[in-house]
Order: structure tokens, then C-alpha cells, then sequence
């Protein structure tokens, strides 16, 4: 049972906070992964759970057992590193071998190790090699079979997959995927990239400015944002933002442009204003004549029309408003098609305009 | 492109190249002419006879000029090794560790390398003469290991900065200590850098005057540029002797540079560009 | 902050420290202590076995340099021999520089040749250069007299302008070399679409070494400077094997005056305060570049 505890860890260098408070317990097998703009404090956080950081404040622990003061190579964790870190002018078999050796484990026992997670990686035949002599994607299979080799009780990725192709990306994403459901080894797994985040994770911690935005599942991050930078982080493209203010008829009305709206059922206090959130791909457009005058309906004027290959993505004029939609299908509309487009209230998202905290959804406090 | 410049580009060039070997050359050439040829007028451009008489009188007759080369020999040796090996651990503890004074310790080891060696003649000379460290090679070494240490750590620092740390933090949880890390990790990916410090140290230490003048008094300790500078007859310099100690003297330093060229410079510049 | 250091990196520091030690042990040996000690000799009188204690004169010695005008000649002479050696240097070194930064063939040669001056020892350099200066020998006056263009042999080394001038053009041989090599690295680093950019907006040869070139070598050329400047101004076996300060002291740098009052003159106190005032106007002249480096950057 391995269980990390981050108890309010924080880094700071000299006066600089670059994590503050981080509160989190890993469970055991569980595959976490903290994603976040580039500079957010992730490799930071990572790091000190390595022990190549030491820890400001609060208290880190694996397994039940305080590990602050604990050298990298007693805690127990193994990390594979963006560049693949493999020392340069070693074999594969040492490069995978060297942690073993550097703990007196026999000969024999080493061999058989190392022989049978070359075999799991497909690395068999390279185990000569020097990793000048391979490919990206096989530098980082090496540098997961070196951390795997030493059976650690926590794994830690710090974008692994950064500086591989597109494709090979892809592919070892999905060996990831059957790796770590074959070895049920408790995972942190740092990226800036949520697609990776999406499909590993058992949940996603999202960091903005060294503090912890969000934690949850892939789909709570993505269906409930926690505020307005996860709600905009997360989802390609981003998220469309509408300032509004509130109207005589408690309705609301866009402070740029004149966009209206009914209602809304969120819970939103005496506010005056709050920002509305609508993903692009959450935009419908209604077939011609199929407006039954049912919800958010609206004029819609066609700016851009950008194919993508399967979707396609409009900037529409609605009501002096700029957003971005995103439509399925080859037969999309061109620029300066006139449409109209539906927001289903459901799918909306109503944000603080100061905190950017999200409001929860409830009954509209009506003020006139 | 049109032919003139390219004339002009050659012209230069040659002119370059002839003026900084005319010396050289003309001590060569010194050195393989018999005493008559030395000192005859018309002057002798090319000797004649072409004789290789005065090594032959070297070896033969003034040994103890041999013995000059190899005491620089000695010396240089082991002042490069003492310096990268002392010189490799500093220069790695500054750039790869976060101390607390690292930053002020760097500026302070090239600060004090501003001093002009002649001012620490007085002092060492006493102290070396209390220490029982004159006319020893360990003395010698150790001074000019004082004199090149601040070019060696800054060199050395800045080489390790341009490895990506990711390869250590590896072998730190790989369960290696600081030293072995130093040791098994750090000086082979480096060893350009050290061949480059090195080469550069070596040939600092072989031409080191002021310090190897007056910390080896005994004719018999005295080094390469010491001893022939010292090495005068009692009326007349002796040229055809001296030209060829000379020679013998720089042979080494004309093989090393013209060897790892490449690493020379580059060290230098390198050194220079920070 | 009080000692708040987590046991992790207080280890670290502790081998950092380990690390650093034998190197901060010999530098303290060898020029530190020597430093200090050096200070404290020139304000007192003792003797150099130690026989007879140290005691305290106060500015004796320096009252003394101040009246010293063998002191003033040779902080003259140093002084005349860096400014005339450094410029020359300098455009030598940013001749050479471009020249070798040009593709021809024979370049490896090329820059090997001008590599040998600054790698062979500035002493045994100075005897080749005494050779070919030697008035009856020569290889100059040999050349001179033949060609016909001087009667009498010319007296390199023995007229005090001729010696000044003899070795300045041994030191600037010996070193734009080194100039041209650190100049040569920031040209190589100037990136070549600037120079693209140039020739488009139509700029001519000399336009772009003035208007590129010159200015993004400031800061290599400024670095050589430095180290040129310092070298020059402890400049100790040029003299000492070329002239040997003469004639009378028309060459004697202040690293040869200092070195003949303590060792010649066995005068260590004296020759103590000599040396701290040579190492003030190194310090100086170090801080006056550093600003000129700061100001314009
Ligand atoms: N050694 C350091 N000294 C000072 N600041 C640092 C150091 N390491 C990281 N930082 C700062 O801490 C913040 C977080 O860095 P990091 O954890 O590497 O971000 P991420 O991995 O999310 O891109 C950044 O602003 C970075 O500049
Ligand atoms: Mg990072």
C-alpha cells in the first residue's frame, strides 16, 4: 500500500512562492497527473516528492513514513525525466542496471531483472547499445525500464512524452496506459498538455501560479470547472467568456455588444455581473426552420469558417459578440452564412467576474 | 567573386603567418649553424655547413640544460593534475550546488587571481624557505597550482553548466553519492573540458616565470625558461647553446599546440566569452 | 535568515563545502596569505629568515616611494608600455580576427601560426626576439646593413626610445594573437543574417563592420582588455630577459624594479610596499573597465 501525503507542501526560493500549499492524498495505484501552464510549479512539486528539492514547508509522506529529510534514493521512488537523463556514455543494460548495482544486489538477481523488463519494453535486442545509438521513442522505453527495474513504490513522470513526435507520443501514451495497469504502481505524471492529462489520469490536478486550481476526475474538470482558469484550460479551443450584467427583468444582458439572456439558474447572489462560460463545441446550430423558439436562441453572423479535417470551427458575430464554435460534419457553413445557434443551459458555466470562482447552479436570486 | 581581394586575403595571411614564425625560424635555423656560421658576416641565412652539432654539445656538455626541460616537465605535469583534480570539485561544488556564499566564493577566487604574482614573491619566498619548500617540485606545484586554480575552477564551472543536470538528478536517485556522481558521471561526459583546462594549464605552468624564478634557486631545480634565461657564459650570451635549449625547450609546447589546436583555442575563447 | 536549512540541502552544502576546500586552502596558501602578508611587510622592517622581528614603521616605506624616483621611472615605464602595447594589440587582434574569419585554404596553418606566439613562453619568446635585435648579429641589422638602408648597425636594445619600442613590438607579436583569437569567437558568434539583413538594406563592407561587426564585439573585446591590460601592467621576463630594465632604467617595469629591490637589493619591506601599490593600480584600472562595462550596458 502506497499512499503519498502531501500535507501543505510549499517551495519557496528566496522570496519567490514557487508552490504554496499543496494538499493532496495520492491514493494507493492510483495514476495522477498534475497538469498546468508552463512555470506553474509542477516539475517543483514533483521534485520534491523526488527528494531532488528539498521541501520549505509542510510534511511529505509515502507509504505512512515521513520522508522530508529522506535522501532521493531511500524514498522508495523512481522518475523519468523529459530528456530521457540516460547516462550518455553507458549501455543500455548499465544505464538500466545501475541503480541495482549501486544496491549490492547479486549479480545474478540484476540480470534477471533487467533481462525481463527489456523484455516487457521490447528493449531485448538494444541492451548493448549506447543510447546515442536510439531512437527517441526507445531512449524513453530505457529510461522507464530504468526506473521499473528498481520495483520503486511510486512512480514520477516529468513530461516524459515532451520530446517525442506527434505519433510516437500517441503510441506511448497507450504503452503507458498498459503499463501502469499492469503494474498498479502509484503514478505523478506532470505535462502542460491536457490531452495526455485526459486520457491517463485517474485524476488531474490542475496548478495555476504554484497553487493547487482544481482537483477531480478528467470528466469533473472538464464538466464542472472549479473556476474561470480551468474552465479555460481545459477544452480545445478555449472555452468562450461573456461579461454580463444584469437587467431590469433579472435577465442579462452582454456588456459589450447587446447580447440578452433569460434567468439563469445559477446561484448568483445580489451579483450585478458574472462571466459566461459556453465551450465552442457546445454551441449547436440549428438546422434551418428547426428553431422551435425552445432556449437560448440567437442570430448568428459567419466571420471565418476554419476546417480542421472531421470538425470545423466558426468565428460567429452573435449579437456584437465574438465566439468560437466548433461544428461537426464537411458541410459547415461559410463565411457570411447567417445561422442560428442554440446554448443549452446546461452546458453553461457562470463565473465570479473578481474571484473567477465558479457558481454553483441553483435557484436565481431575483433582486427587481 | 572578383580575384583582387582574394590576392590581397592571401598576402596578408602569409604576412601573418611569416611574421609569427620569423623568430621561431630564425632560431632554428640559429641553432643548426656551427659558431662560425652564427657569428659571420655576410650574415648566414641558411646555415652553412647545416650541422647538428650543438644538440650533439647539449647532451654531451651542459646536461643540466635537459634537466631544465625535464623539471618543467615535472612541474607542469603536476601542476595540471593537482589543479584539474582540486580545481574539477570546486568548479563542480559552485556550479551544481546551492551554497549559501557559492556566489561570492566565485567572485572571490577570480578576484584574488587579479594579484600581480610578483607581489606574493616576498611572502612566499620566506614562507616556502620556512616550509622546506624551495627548490622542491612539490613546492613549485603547489604555487602555480595557487597561480591557475581560479582560471581552472571558473573554466570547469562553466563547462558543467552547459551538461543538462537531468543526467545527475538520475544518478542521484539511482542511489549515487556527490563523489561518485564527480567521479563516474560528471568526468566522462566533461572530458573535453578538462582536456581543454588542461592543456591550457600545462602550458601556463611551463611558461610561468617570476614564481619558478625564485622558488627554485638551485641551478639543478631551475626550470625550462628559468634556467636558459639564467643559463648566460660569464662574458658573452652563448647563442649557439641558447638557441638550441630554446628549441628543445619549446619543442613540447610547438607539439601540444599544433596537436589539440582545437581544444586550445576553444578553451580560451570559451574561457574569455563568459 | 537563521538556519532554517532542511537537513537535505544542509548536506549537500556540507560536501559543496568539502569540494570547494582543498581549492580554498591552496589559493589562501599561495595568494592569499602572501597578499596580506606582503601588506604587513611594507609597513614594517624585518628580515627574510625572520632572524631579526617584525617591527612596525608606520608609512616609512611609502614616504620613502614617494621620493623614489627609480619608483616613478618604472611606474612610467609601465604605464607608456601598456598604453602603447594594448591599442596596437587591439587593432592587430581585430585585423587578425576578421582575416581569419574568412575561408581560405591553409586556414588550420594559418591560425596555428599566429596560436604558437602566445603559447610559447614569454621569456624564451623574448630571447629569440634579443637574437634577431642583436646589434652585431642580428638578424635585423644583418638584413639593415646588407640591404643598404642604415650604414651603421642600428642600436635596438641600447637607445631608451628604440628599447621601449623593441619591446612593445615583442609583446604586441606575442599577444594580438590571444586578442584575435577571443575577438575571432564573438565574430563567429555574430549571427549571419544580421549581416543579410545588412548587404539588403544595402549597407557596404566598411559600413557593415562599423555598424554590425564593431559594436556586438564590444563585449569580447572589452573581456580581452582586461586580461591584456593586467598582464601588461605586471609585465616581469619581458624586460627581464630583454633589456634587463635598461638601458640604465629606460625599461624597468615595476614588477622588475620591485623584484630587484628584494632580491637584489634584499630590501623585502621596501620591495613589499612597491608591490601593493603596483597591485592598487591594477585594482583600479580593473574597476575603472568593470564600470566602463556596466555604464554601457
Ligand atoms: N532553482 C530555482 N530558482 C528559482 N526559481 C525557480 C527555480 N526552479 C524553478 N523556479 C521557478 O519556479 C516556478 C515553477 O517552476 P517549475 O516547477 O519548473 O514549473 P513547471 O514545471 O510547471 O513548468 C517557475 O516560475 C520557475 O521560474
Ligand atoms: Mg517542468
Amino acid at each position: 500500500m502506497t499512499v503519498v501525503q502531501l500535507d501543505r507542501i510549499g517551495k519557496s526560493y528566496g522570496g519567490f512562492k514557487a508552490v504554496e500549499e499543496f494538499d493532496l492524498t495520492i491514493h494507493d495505484g492510483e495514476f495522477l497527473v498534475l497538469l498546468g501552464p508552463s512555470g506553474c510549479g509542477k516539475s517543483t512539486t514533483l521534485r520534491m516528492i523526488a527528494g531532488l528539492e528539498s521541501i520549505s514547508t509542510g510534511l511529505l509522506s509515502i507509504g505512512g513514513a515521513p520522508m522530508n529529510d529522506v535522501e532521493p534514493k531511500d524514498r522508495g521512488v523512481a522518475m523519468v525525466f523529459q530528456n530521457y537523463a540516460l547516462y550518455p556514455h553507458k549501455s543500455v543494460y548499465d544505464n538500466m542496471a545501475m541503480a541495482l548495482k549501486l544496491q549490492k544486489m547479486p549479480k545474478a538477481e540484476i540480470q534477471k531483472r533487467v533481462g525481463d523488463t527489456a523484455e516487457m519494453l521490447g528493449l531485448t535486442d538494444y541492451l548493448a547499445r549506447k543510447p546515442a545509438a536510439l531512437s527517441g521513442g526507445q531512449r524513453q522505453r530505457v529510461a522507464i525500464g530504468r526506473a521499473i527495474v528498481r520495483t520503486p513504490k511510486v512512480f514520477l513522470f516529468d513530461e516524459p512524452l515532451s520530446n517525442l513526435d506527434a505519433k510516437l507520443r500517441v503510441k506511448m501514451r497507450m504503452e503507458l496506459q498498459e503499463l501502469h495497469d499492469r503494474l498498479g504502481v502509484t503514478s505523478v505524471y506532470v505535462t502542460h498538455d491536457q490531452i495526455e492529462a485526459m486520457t491517463l489520469a485517474d485524476r488531474i490536478v490542475i496548478m495555476n501560479g504554484g497553487v493547487v486550481a482544481q482537483v477531480g476526475s478528467p470528466r469533473e474538470v472538464y464538466d464542472t470547472p472549479a473556476d474561470e482558469f480551468v474552465a479555460g484550460f481545459i477544452g480545445s479551443p478555449s472555452m468562450n467568456f461573456i461579461d454580463l450584467r444584469r437587467n431590469g427583468d433579472d435577465g442579462w444582458t452582454s456588456v459589450e455588444g447587446h447580447l440578452a439572456l433569460p434567468p439563469l439558474s445559477f446561484d448568483t447572489g445580489q451579483r450585478a455581473d458574472l462571466r459566461l462560460g459556453v465551450r465552442p463545441e457546445h454551441i449547436e446550430i440549428l438546422d434551418p426552420g428547426a428553431d422551435d423558439g425552445i432556449g437560448m436562441t440567437f442570430d448568428a453572423k459567419v466571420l471565418l469558417a476554419e476546417l480542421l479535417g472531421a470538425d470545423a470551427l466558426l468565428n460567429l458575430d452573435v449579437d456584437g459578440i465574438r465566439l468560437l464554435a466548433r461544428v461537426s460534419g464537411t458541410e459547415h457553413p461559410v463565411a457570411g452564412d447567417r445561422l442560428r445557434i442554440r446554448f443549452h443551459e446546461a452546458q453553461l458555466h457562470a463565473f465570479d467576474c473578481e474571484s473567477g470562482r465558479a457558481l454553483e447552479r441553483g435557484v436565481p436570486t431575483l433582486v427587481s | 567573386m572578383n580575384k583582387r581581394p582574394r590576392i590581397g586575403l592571401y598576402t596578408l595571411v602569409a604576412l601573418s603567418v611569416v611574421i609569427s614564425f620569423l623568430p621561431i625560424v630564425w632560431l632554428i635555423l640559429t641553432s643548426l649553424k656551427n659558431t662560425a656560421g652564427i657569428y659571420a658576416w655576410p650574415p648566414q641565412y641558411w646555415p652553412d655547413p647545416f650541422t647538428f652539432d650543438n644538440y650533439v654539445k647539449i647532451v654531451t656538455e651542459s646536461p643540466e640544460l635537459l634537466l631544465y626541460v625535464l623539471n618543467s616537465f615535472i612541474v607542469a605535469l603536476g601542476c595540471t593534475l593537482l589543479t584539474l583534480t582540486i580545481g574539477g570539485l570546486a568548479g563542480y561544488a559552485l556550479s551544481r550546488i546551492k551554497m549559501r556564499w557559492g556566489a561570492v566564493l566565485m567572485v572571490f577566487i577570480l578576484a584574488v587571481s587579479m594579484f600581480p604574482p610578483v607581489s606574493l614573491l616576498p611572502s612566499l619566498f620566506q614562507n616556502f624557505l620556512k616550509l622546506g619548500l624551495l627548490n622542491t617540485y612539490s613546492g613549485l606545484i603547489i604555487a602555480h597550482a595557487g597561480l591557475f586554480l581560479p582560471f581552472t575552477v571558473w573554466m570547469l564551472a562553466s563547462y558543467f553548466r552547459t551538461l543538462p543536470p537531468e543526467i545527475e538528478e538520475a544518478a542521484r536517485m539511482d542511489g549515487m553519492g556527490l563523489m561518485r556522481i564527480f567521479l563516474t558521471i560528471v568526468i566522462p561526459l566533461s572530458w573535453p573540458g578538462f582536456v581543454a583546462t588542461g592543456l591550457i594549464v600545462f602550458i601556463f605552468s611551463w611558461n610561468e616565470f617570476p614564481l619558478a624564478l625564485v622558488l627554485m634557486t638551485q641551478n639543478a631545480m631551475r626550470t625550462a625558461p628559468v634556467g636558459i634565461s639564467l643559463y648566460p657564459g660569464e662574458y658573452a650570451f652563448p647563442w649557439e647553446t641558447i638557441s638550441t635549449a630554446t628549441v628543445i625547450a619549446i619543442i613540447p609546447i610547438l607539439v601540444i599546440t599544433a596537436i589539440f589546436q582545437k581544444q586550445i583555442v576553444g578553451g580560451l575563447t570559451a574561457g574569455a566569452g563568459k | 535568515m537563521m538556519s532554517s536549512l532542511s537537513p537535505l540541502d544542509r548536506r549537500r552544502q556540507q560536501t559543496g563545502l568539502a569540494f570547494v576546500t582543498p581549492t580554498l586552502l591552496v589559493i589562501s596558501l599561495i595568494l592569499v596569505y602572501p597578499i596580506l602578508q606582503s601588506i604587513v611587510l611594507s609597513f614594517g622592517s624585518s628580515s627574510i629568515d625572520g632572524s631579526e622581528p617584525y617591527r612596525f614603521v608606520g608609512l616609512k616605506h611609502y614616504m620613502t616611494l614617494a621620493g623614489d624616483d627609480r619608483f616613478w621611472n618604472s611606474l612610467w615605464v609601465t604605464l607608456t608600455f601598456t598604453a602603447l602595447s594594448i591599442p596596437l594589440e587591439l587593432i592587430l587582434g581585430v585585423g587578425l580576427a576578421v582575416l581569419m574569419n574568412e575561408h581560405f585554404r591553409g586556414k588550420g596553418l594559418a591560425r596555428l601560426a599566429v596560436l604558437f606566439p602566445w603559447a610559447l613562453p614569454t621569456a624564451l619568446n623574448t630571447l629569440m626576439w634579443r637574437w634577431m635585435y642583436n646589434a652585431d648579429y642580428g638578424l635585423f641589422n644583418a638584413v639593415a646593413l646588407q640591404s643598404g638602408i642604415v650604414e651603421r648597425p642600428i642600436n635596438w636594445l641600447g637607445d631608451e626610445t628604440l628599447a621601449m619600442m623593441s619591446m612593445v613590438i615583442v609583446s604586441v607579436w606575442k599577444t594580438s594573437s590571444f586578442m584575435a583569437l577571443i575577438i575571432l569567437a564573438g565574430l563567429q558568434s555574430i549571427p549571419r543574417e544580421l549581416y543579410e539583413a545588412g548587404r539588403m538594406d544595402g549597407m557596404s563592407k566598411w559600413q557593415e563592420f562599423r555598424e554590425i561587426t564593431l559594436p556586438l564585439l564590444r563585449g569580447p573585446i572589452l573581456v580581452a582588455l582586461i586580461v591584456r591590460s593586467m598582464d601588461a601592467l605586471r609585465t616581469f621576463e619581458l624586460p627581464f630577459n630583454l633589456t634587463d630594465g635598461g638601458p640604465v632604467t629606460a625599461t624597468e617595469s615595476l614588477s622588475l624594479y620591485a623584484y630587484k629591490v628584494i632580491f637584489d637589493f634584499i630590501e623585502f619591506n621596501y620591495g613589499a610596499s612597491i608591490v601593493v601599490v603596483q597591485f592598487l593600480v591594477i585594482f583600479v584600472m580593473s574597476l575603472a573597465y568593470i564600470f566602463t562595462l556596466r555604464n554601457k550596458d
